[in-house]
């Protein structure tokens, strides 16, 4: 993987060129927010929602060992197999070695941000392994050889016109079609016997319930259940992070999820995997690939509550207007900005600048993560580490001792020669050719109101003073 | 109760009228204002950028100015922010509590704390559109939240009613962060300008002649993308409408 | 077996989260469970619901048999799969005899073990499938009889006292046909899963 600084800046401007993406999208996000709201308005607990479920998950965080081992007890007792992977290459060597043990080759599979966390495909497929996505986002993707682009809606950075170019090529449809129906009805017609000869099952899943060892697993499409159930073995992957204490808890989640996400009441699907089906094997991955890490990291280990709901990706107006390509992670917008770096600080140190700090993904959280707070504190970590850009620190440490320096500071802003003695040229002049690209600079005037104040107040005062002194 | 105005380095460099405006009407309501010479600004580029020890100075500088003033008023929601929520680089003293606790944005003071309503000096002949900045709305919490599906307030508008003369064009996102996001604005510009330009759309086809704020800052990026894009609209501190300003 | 093998993995998990976790126990309580909301559990809300979701409700008169309404609504239909004792159908889910089969299956009857109002929602589990797990998602439609004295009012009740939940092995809830809105957001119903699903009184 290669370390260097994820150029968010530069593709999101490359983005933008793209008008007609560029407005479906943040068209298409903003609707999906403001459906969220119109569902937030319909329930007047919606506050005392999602504080139940922040507790909640606060709760299990900090008693995590109690809840993976209790999970872990009933989920034995009902005959699912639950595994141990500390990192993304041992998650991929178990399902591997699952595969083997049966003599299986394909894999049908639910959308899972967990194995795309893990980069899974890359894994098997060279390995000889097909691996087929079964719901139509992911598969679109997939198809097209790119990452999620955003938790919940893996290709709405795609239009109608680039899907059917895709699949003319992939299933020989019209490479003209604008009609998504046709679309979707092609996708539905080459999944079917994908599915039905497949012989491995995997999913994801949105939660585990420590009481009755169940795995929950939220679609609307219904391919999980599809590829779960056809054929006799299903690998689960899930993050160590997914548990919730009780079945009667699960109400919160599934409440807040879809209509925080889609703004819809509940997804088409609410699936609960508590037992292998009659004459088949299930397996539970539980992955921890930096979860323990970020556990331990005082002003980050809440970012471990996120349900990846995605509805900080909807608000995000960055997000909004960058599409999720350009975070060059699997995890985008305000979520990802702040648990991407857990992953490597250097490659993502770039994505928690993408952001205005507006505080918008906060207020959306159903479970209450101080999305803004915590980019704000990765700001600080990464300064701190040295893994911003040298210019900026440079700008910064420069323009920290002028203020502090109230002389100095005036006669820098009253003429730019002392302005370039005091302020390196090359960051001076970075800074204003980047504001100057695509808007005016602020009109010059006649005086600061510092001058003004000393004439109209200061010296007006003290020829007050002297007036009474000498009368 | 002494006041120490706070008029940040840019108001200062590119706006006085606004913080001419700001003293003014703090005179105009018998308030006893007075501006420390020393002043530079509150540290929050510098913060906003991750570089919080390079703040602590210009931080300790503005504490040193204004800790002997009973309230600190400024005409910018961002800064007061920083000052109230971001102080955290030096040291926890008396001064440094007393300055974080008592340092207020101008809509808020006027509201909360003076407890304005009226000003009948004030007309305004114009259709506006009003900007809160993220600072004053989801950190001061000058304006109910979209998001938050609270009961609607708005202590600018509560003021801004009291104008003569004046109407209200509502955007379609309100609350819409304009991309102004301090360094941001220079970090990503493409994207920064492109919700400017988006924001002060929007608020033009809502029909505002003027977008009204009570943070210069998000403003000075507007209209410098309203002015690059040939958007006409113009922009005023809702400090000089409330003092009179007459356009 | 491949649990025992990996033993160092899960020590090495448990290992770290026990010394190095940030929230501490005791600050963080656990809540009460919570029921929060309307817990109406009328057919009335439950109609209106499942119509928002993309469901049919499917009108029976007094005295009409089921296979008549399920004849009503989809005259075309051909194989009609049938896991109800009310419906006698082309064939029963239990002679199914593989997956190809149900492939071919225009319209499967099920009955519901219950209902949710606040979305529409019907629950299925292996009892009602007579353990066809997939089979009922690969039929093209699905009829759901349903009684209305099994009608819960919201997501919290039903998981508090449904105990499907904590006893089947397979449990779903569905709400509306198989949808998706991944192409340029139009939403299509019917995408991998069911076509459409319809709900009988009964």
């Amino acid at each position: 993987m290669s370390n260097k600084p994820i150029p968010h800046a530069k593709s999101a401007a490359e983005w933008i060129e793209k008008e007609d993406h560029y407005t479906f999208h943040d068209e298409r996000l903003w609707d999906m927010r403001q459906k969220r709201d119109e569902q937030m308005h319909l329930l007047p607990e919606w506050q005392d929602l999602r504080e139940q479920a922040s507790r909640l998950k606060e709760h299990t965080l900090a008693h995590l060992p109690h809840y993976l081992e209790q999970f872990e007890e009933n989920a034995r007792r009902n005959g699912i197999h639950v595994h141990w992977a500390r990192d993304g290459a041992e998650h991929n060597r178990i399902v591997e070695s699952l595969l083997k043990k049966h003599n299986k080759t394909s894999i049908i599979k639910s959308k899972s941000m967990i194995t795309d966390e893990c980069e899974m495909r890359e894994y098997l497929e060279p390995r000889g392994y097909s691996v087929t996505e079964t719901d139509l986002g992911e598969r679109i993707q997939q198809l097209d050889g790119q990452m999620p682009s955003h938790v919940v809606v893996p290709a709405v950075q795609k239009l109608t016109g680039d899907v059917a170019q895709l699949f003319a090529k992939y299933y020989d449809t019209d490479p003209a079609s604008d009609d998504p129906h046709e679309l979707a009805e092609a996708q539905r017609i080459a999944a079917r016997p994908a599915l039905l000869t497949g012989d491995t099952g995997m999913t994801g899943g949105n939660f585990l319930v420590a009481e009755t060892g169940t795995f929950v697993v939220c679609t609307n499409e219904g391919n999980a259940d599809l590829s779960a159930n056809l054929p006799d073995l299903h690998i689960a992957t899930l993050g160590i992070e997914r548990l919730i204490p009780r079945m009667a808890d699960l109400g919160v989640f599934i409440r807040l999820l879809s209509r925080s996400a889609l703004g819809s009441p509940i997804t088409q699907y609410t699936t609960h995997f508590r037992k292998p089906k009659k004459g088949g094997e299930m397996h539970v991955i539980l992955v921890d690939n930096g979860r323990s890490d970020r556990l331990a990291m005082d002003d980050f280990w809440s970012s471990l509550k996120c349900i990846r709901c995605g509805a900080c990706m909807n608000t995000c107006p960055v997000y909004r207007r960058s599409g999720g390509q350009s975070y060059g992670a699997v995890y985008s917008g305000p979520i990802g900005a702040i648990i991407d770096p857990t992953f490597n600080a250097k490659k993502f140190s770039t994505l928690p600048f993408a952001s205005t700090m507006n505080g918008s993904c906060t207020n959306v959280c159903p479970v209450k993560i101080n999305i803004h707070d915590q980019l704000y504190k990765w700001r600080q970590v990464l300064a701190e580490r040295h893994e911003i850009p040298f210019v900026k620190r440079a700008l910064m440490k420069m323009a920290g001792r002028l203020l502090a320096q109230p002389a100095l500071y005036r006669l820098s802003i009253s003429g730019a020669e002392v302005a370039l003695k005091t302020v390196p040229r090359f960051a001076l002049y970075n800074y204003f050719n980047q504001w100057g690209k695509h808007r005016e600079l602020p009109h010059p005037v006649k005086e600061t109101f510092h001058s003004w104040y000393k004439k109209n107040r200061l010296n007006k005062e003290k020829g007050a003073e002297k007036e009474e002194t000498e009368a | 109760m002494k006041i120490g105005l706070f008029i940040p380095c840019y108001i200062d460099a590119f706006y006085p009228k606004t913080g001419i405006a700001t003293l003014e009407l703090l005179e105009k309501l018998g308030q006893n204002a007075e501006y420390p010479m020393d002043q530079t600004c509150c540290g929050q580029p510098m913060a906003n950028s991750g570089c919080s020890p390079d703040a602590k100075m210009t931080e300790e500088l503005f504490v040193r100015n204004f800790a002997k003033y009973d309230v600190i008023v400024a005409p910018s929601g961002s800064c007061v922010h920083h000052v109230r929520d971001h102080f955290d680089a030096m040291e926890q003293t008396a001064d440094v509590r007393h300055v974080r606790q008592n340092t207020y944005e101008l809509v808020e003071f006027l509201h909360d704390v003076l407890k304005v309503r009226d000003f009948p000096w004030a007309e305004f002949p114009h259709r506006v559109g009003l900007h809160n900045s993220c600072a004053t709305l989801r950190s001061l919490r000058t304006a109910s939240m979209s998001e938050l599906g609270e009961p609607f307030f708005s202590k600018p508008k509560t003021l801004l009613s009291a104008v003569k003369g004046i109407s209200f064009a509502t955007p379609k996102r309100p609350d819409e962060c304009c991309g102004f996001g301090g360094t941001y604005s220079v970090t990503e510009e493409a994207v920064s300008a492109k919700m400017g330009l988006d924001k002060v759309t929007d608020h033009h086809e809502a029909g505002a002649e003027y977008i009204v704020s009570a943070d210069t800052s998000c403003m000075m990026h507007q209209q410098g993308c309203a002015e690059r894009n040939g958007v006409p609209i113009r922009f005023i501190h809702i400090a000089e409408i409330l003092n009179g300003a007459k356009a | 077996m491949s649990d025992g093998m990996n033993m160092t993995a899960r020590d090495a998990i448990f290992a770290k989260l026990r010394e190095h976790k940030s929230p501490q126990e005791d600050a963080y309580p656990l809540p009460p469970v919570a029921v929060f909301g309307d817990c109406d559990a009328s057919p009335e809300r439950f109609a209106k619901n499942l119509a928002q979701m993309g469901g049919k409700l499917l009108p029976r008169k007094p005295g009409e048999s089921i296979a008549h309404v399920i004849d009503a609504a989809f005259p075309a239909r051909q194989n009609l799969c049938t896991a109800v004792p009310e419906v006698e159908g082309t064939l029963r889910i239990e002679d199914l005899e593989d997956h190809y089969q149900a492939n071919k299956v225009d319209v499967m009857v099920v009955r519901a073990a219950f209902g949710i109002a606040e979305v529409g929602g019907i629950f299925l589990s292996e009892v009602e499938l007579k353990e066809h797990l997939a089979d009922v998602h690969l039929a093209q439609h699905l009829v759901v009889l349903l009684s209305q004295a099994e009608l819960t009012g919201n997501m919290h009740t039903a998981y508090r006292d449904r105990s499907e939940f904590k006893t089947a092995g397979y449990g779903v809830v569905m709400s509306g046909p198989s949808a998706t809105a991944d192409i340029q957001g139009v939403l299509i119903r019917g995408a991998q899963g069911v076509r459409s699903l319809s709900v009988i009184w009964d």
